[in-house]
């Protein structure tokens, strides 16, 4: 077992060094890609403490939608033929429903706050 | 934007270059580093020709085998639409000949204003110009429209379509099959399209293709000039050029005005209609579904050139991790 700090809080720090120290001493054309540098390790900080569950919660809202048990990729592979083929209304609205579930968890680690918009 | 100090020899080739234009010599200073596409540099600077001061922009394809359209094509459509009242920067001369600045160029005219979409927004919303602009680009549109696509370079991509969405559709449908195959809003979102592919319409047009926030210069008067024409296209749909800047994508956070984060949708169309543009609204939902659909496979593009080695950047491996917010607005589109 691996002392602190944890994966989390390491990335955290990077992207500070990045934002804070880093960032104003680089020349113009660098800076975004600091900027950008510096966003990633806090995806991956969320990811680090959310993914998991949101993983979990995914499979199971899946299987729920499809009636049967899975692994999660199995269970994305067939939901996306379904839909695809073309699919009753019924279902392709039942699906809609878990699809923005799942959204919200995955912007939960990708971009908080993108999903408050639910306008077209 | 930076002072250039390392590229003596772009200022020496289009000092060379614009003499033997303007058959004088030209002296070429101040040069600067404007905001650039990945693609493309865009390098201001000033040209003396021992008469006049002309404030300009180069803008410098790195190869000509990445170009999307032949640059000449590109400078040929963005001088006819010039000529129908479209708002661009005026071209003084194009180049094809890589021996003066290493790549493929053009020069025109510099237009002063805001061009950084959260610029160009805080600009807008201090002048309190947002229902101008975004009638104006609905204008300019419409006018760009107006013109017989005869009069536009047969070079321009697009010229053989009958059904610019059935083509637009295949092209997403393959896109997705090799990029995302396991992603179910884009699978929903080609579903969606398929079933609701729009006739060929009644009048194909030129079409400008990224006419968004961000590829526009405004000042405080308000829409000075469209930019960007790279990807012009001679016989499209045109309300494909109507939908795209509507995407959420061009709102910089301005989430409630659909167009560039301006104003809403009816100005917008008021400006169209006033310079002669047909708008149907049904056609206009369709392309920004199939848009948000295409960014979306861009974003995914990005990412597969950077995990490939094609074109290594953190910029182009954070795309991938933006694939969410794209399907996030597919989503919000598709709302049964």
């Amino acid at each position: 077992m691996q002392y602190r700090p944890t994966a989390g809080e390491l990335l955290i720090t990077i992207g500070d060094l990045l934002d804070d120290e880093l960032l104003p001493a680089l020349p113009p054309e660098l800076q975004h890609k600091a900027r950008v540098a510096a966003n990633l390790t806090r995806i991956l900080d969320r990811e680090w403490r959310l993914d998991g569950d949101a993983r979990q919660r995914e499979r199971e809202r899946l299987a729920a939608l499809l009636g049967h048990e899975g692994e999660l990729g199995e269970l994305r592979a067939e939901l996306t033929a379904r839909l695809r083929a073309g699919a009753n209304p019924a279902f392709e609205a039942a699906s809609w429903d878990v699809l923005v579930a799942v959204g919200r968890d995955d912007l939960a680690i990708a971009k908080p706050g993108h999903d408050a918009w639910e306008g077209a | 934007m930076t002072v250039v100090g390392t590229v003596p020899d772009l200022g020496t080739g289009l000092a060379r270059f614009l003499a033997d234009v303007f058959d004088r010599p030209v002296t070429v200073s101040n040069l600067a580093h404007s905001s650039a596409g990945a693609r493309r540099a865009n390098v201001l600077f000033d040209a003396h020709d021992g008469e006049r001061l002309l404030r300009l922009v180069a803008t410098v394809l790195p190869t000509s085998e990445i170009e999307i359209n032949p640059i000449a094509a590109e400078a040929a459509v963005r001088t006819v639409a010039e000529q129908h009242g479209v708002p661009v920067p005026h071209i003084h001369a194009v180049c094809t000949d890589p021996a003066y600045v290493g790549g493929p160029f053009f020069v025109s005219d510099r237009v002063d204003g805001e061009s950084v979409p959260r610029r160009v927004l805080r600009l807008v919303h201090r002048e309190g110009i947002g229902e101008r602009v975004a009638r104006q680009l609905g204008e300019a549109l419409g006018r760009l429209h107006a013109i017989d696509p005869g009069l536009a370079p047969t070079e321009l991509a697009g010229t053989g379509e009958t059904n610019p969405a059935e083509v637009a559709l295949t092209d997403a449908d393959a896109g997705v099959r090799e990029l995302l195959p396991n992603r179910p809003v884009f699978a929903l979102g080609l579903r969606w399209l398929e079933r609701r592919l729009p006739a060929p319409p009644e009048r194909r047009t030129i079409v400008h293709t990224d006419a968004r926030n961000g590829n526009l210069i405004v000042g405080a008067n308000g829409l000075r000039a469209v930019l960007d024409w790279e990807g012009a296209r001679r016989m499209g749909d045109p309300m494909q050029d109507m939908a795209w800047p509507a995407l959420r994508m061009w709102r910089f956070r301005e989430d409630e005005r659909e167009i560039g984060g301006f104003a809403g949708r009816e100005p917008f169309v008021a400006g169209y209609e006033a310079a002669g543009g047909q708008f149907d609204v049904e056609r206009f939902e369709w392309w920004k579904v199939l848009g948000t659909l295409r960014w979306g496979l861009g974003l995914a593009g990005q990412a597969d050139a950077h995990l490939d080695g094609r074109f290594p950047s953190v910029v182009m491996a954070a795309s991938g991790r933006r694939v969410p917010e794209l399907e996030w607005d597919l989503l919000m589109l598709l709302r049964p």
